[in-house]
């Protein structure tokens, strides 16, 4: 399909990249994205709304910034993933710009990764204790 | 807001699939038992916060990461 961006202009997207999120991300709208790749070398990727061309959500996946990053999950969230066969389960943080003008770069939030199954996404809480919402990317 | 009082083992329905049941009381703390269809997300109302504003603010760091190299795509 055809997507709209407002940064990336129109994008033919192909169908496999289109992910629905059932219960959303939290505190944004909408439910359906497409997950956007540069070539495999590029770290970061885009989840942009299909239903808002202004939301786009810079992500990594956080093992390249973080090899010890563990994800545990409730019970309850456990379930939902279902039996989640890991070939078609990948998982990426969101990335912001540091708000603190001293430290330049980017955070990556630990906290609540975002796991895609298939073609469905879940944004979830990571019950680990290590787990900060900002946590720095090494440049 | 609604401010309804109840006893541990007393429990709330939230429409007819949601159940909140306080489970104890100790101190100044509650243990509080929710039990939500799975495609209802429960969360630690600080920890929802945090996350909406680290959501929100990715929204918002869009302009300052490497677009990716779509047909069409372009930096500013």
């Amino acid at each position: 399909m055809v997507l709209t961006s407002s940064r990336f202009g129109s994008i033919d997207v192909p169908d496999e990249a289109i992910v629905e999120f059932p219960s959303g991300l939290v505190g944004l709208g909408g439910s359906r994205y497409a997950l956007l790749a540069r070539e495999e070398a590029q770290s970061f990727l885009w989840l942009q709304s299909l239903d808002d061309p202004d939301l786009a959500l810079p992500v990594v996946n956080p093992w390249e910034f973080f090899p010890e990053y563990e994800l545990e999950l409730t019970q309850q969230d456990a379930d939902r993933l279902g039996a989640a066969r890991p070939d078609h389960t990948s998982l990426y943080v969101t990335v912001r710009r540091s708000d603190d003008d001293a430290t330049e770069g980017f955070s990556a939030n630990l906290r609540a990764p975002i796991v895609i199954v298939g073609s469905i996404g879940y944004q979830l809480i990571n019950q680990a204790d290590d787990a900060p919402v900002r946590a720095p990317l090494a440049a | 807001m609604l401010i309804i009082t109840r006893k541990p083992g007393e429990k709330i329905m939230l429409g007819d699939d949601v159940t909140v049941e306080v489970i104890e009381v100790s101190g100044s703390s509650v243990r509080i038992g929710i039990a939500a269809p799975r495609s209802l997300p429960v969360y630690r109302e600080e920890i929802w916060a945090a996350v909406k504003e680290e959501n929100a603010a990715a929204a918002a760091s869009a302009d300052a990461v490497p677009p990716p190299a779509e047909p069409g795509a372009g930096g500013e």
